[in-house]
């Protein structure tokens, strides 16, 4: 059965396999991918993690149809290998990629569902295990893109309406593109729509900005700094399930000292190399707004 | 059939159904970010993005406009055809960046270090384990 077939609520349902596709630029937040395959377990779907390069839609190589779509190949090719009927994507672009353009030059033999959509057909099952109460008045951080292809802005509040204590509060806006690192791209309208986001948060009395994907969580976490908190919305399931989710990147970020955040030993694991070129540039990288 | 296979059938496919009203361009909310499509008028901007999708040269309009798509989908909800507008406006992002083998028509920014990057950070947040299953 694929898994965006609403399940039943026999609690002695079978657990059904899939693989977790969690993208290639997901790796900042391993709490995130740990939790999600967690809540994913708990409703029934062992969902076996992919991603990082090895797994690749192809996006970052747009630029070049024959880099891109051999890259893309070879992701389905290892999907098709898996024997895994089901696919549970992340990403948006991997997602909507998976069905533009990846599919439809290399056939597939697994369902492609988004998370959201997983959990959301199980939220029978998932809402007696929501025990713990999280305090929060939360807005979605909501873009206008991909909504059309899966329903995120519904599902994601409605789900989080299961935990205790959580209240969702509305607002009209919605930020353009379908997610950060697309509007980070465009000169100015990252800058614009957290502008936009912190009036809107303002306006509507909310304490916790809840960010879906994982490029609006790296690019939102900085807004801490203005007095709110930011939250994946993994991070207020997992916590409502008793599930260790800390989310280190948002200290790391926020960190006067980044590389004492995170600690020598552990950047000696990382490669002083690597941490020095790739990782702390990142990390204190002015924020936008 | 190849990723450039695909973008050329997909193109020739959604050029032949567009009529270039300008609805997609209306329903735009990158278009502040898109120099000049203001003044060029929806009707014009739509007419050159359909252009780079018959493997014509577009309108500077219409190549700005492409640039800044962010995939926030407006277009596809407004398009009177309905037409999956969103979509032909990635495979116009395609060839205009040049994926097809032609020169960019925009410039490009292409993270090198991209896969790096992913690494560095799985080795801070992954376990040894993780990385090697899941990466």
């Amino acid at each position: 059965m694929a898994l965006g077939t609403p399940a039943p609520t026999d609690p002695d349902l079978r657990t059904e396999a899939a693989v977790f596709w969690y993208g290639c630029n997901m790796t900042r937040h391993g709490e995130l991918i740990r939790a999600t395959t967690r809540i994913l377990e708990a409703v029934g779907i062992a969902a076996a993690p992919a991603g990082g390069p090895g797994h690749c839609c192809g996006s970052p190589k747009e630029a070049n149809a024959r880099i891109a779509g051999g890259m893309a190949q070879r992701t389905v090719a290892a999907f098709n290998a898996s024997g895994r009927d089901t696919v549970v994507t992340w990403c948006p672009s991997c997602h909507m990629n998976m069905q533009d353009s990846m599919a439809p030059v290399t056939p597939t033999n697994f369902a492609t569902v988004h998370v959201t959509e997983a959990l959301w057909a199980r939220r029978e099952r998932l809402a007696p295990l929501l025990t713990r109460r999280v305090e929060a008045r939360v807005l979605l951080h909501a873009h206008h893109g991909f909504n059309g292809r899966v329903a995120v802005n519904d599902m994601v509040p409605g789900l989080l309406r299961l935990i205790p204590g959580v209240t969702i509060v509305e607002h009209a806006y919605r930020a353009p593109g379908h997610m950060c690192s697309a509007i980070a791209a465009v000169p100015g309208a990252l800058a614009d729509a957290q502008r936009a986001t912190l009036a809107a948060m303002a306006e509507a009395g909310a304490d916790t900005l809840c960010t879906i994907f994982h490029s609006c969580h790296r690019e939102s976490v900085a807004l801490e700094r203005h007095g709110l908190r930011v939250r994946n919305w993994i991070h207020l399931l997992a916590e409502s399930l008793g599930i260790p989710a800390e989310d280190e990147y948002k200290t790391w970020r926020n960190a006067e000292d980044p590389r004492a955040a995170i600690g020598e030993a552990r950047v000696a694991a990382a490669g002083e190399v690597a941490f020095t070129r790739l990782v702390e540039p990142e990390l204190r990288r002015p924020p936008p707004v | 059939m190849t990723l450039a296979d695909h973008i050329r059938a997909e193109s020739a496919r959604l050029a032949a159904l567009c009529t270039a009203c300008g609805a997609c361009v209306r329903a735009c909310p990158m278009t502040p970010y898109a120099a000049g499509v203001t003044a060029a008028g929806p009707e014009a901007v739509a007419f050159g993005m359909r252009d780079v999708l018959r493997e014509g040269p577009g309108t500077p309009e219409a190549l700005a406009w492409i640039a800044a798509c962010t995939r926030s989908g407006r277009c596809t909800e407004a398009c009177p055809e309905r037409l999956d507008a969103a979509f032909m406006l990635r495979l116009a992002q395609w060839r205009a960046k040049g994926a097809l083998g032609e020169p960019p028509r925009f410039p490009v920014r292409e993270d090198t270090q991209f896969s790096p990057k992913v690494k560095a950070f799985a080795r801070l947040t992954l376990a040894e384990q993780e990385q090697r299953e899941w990466l």
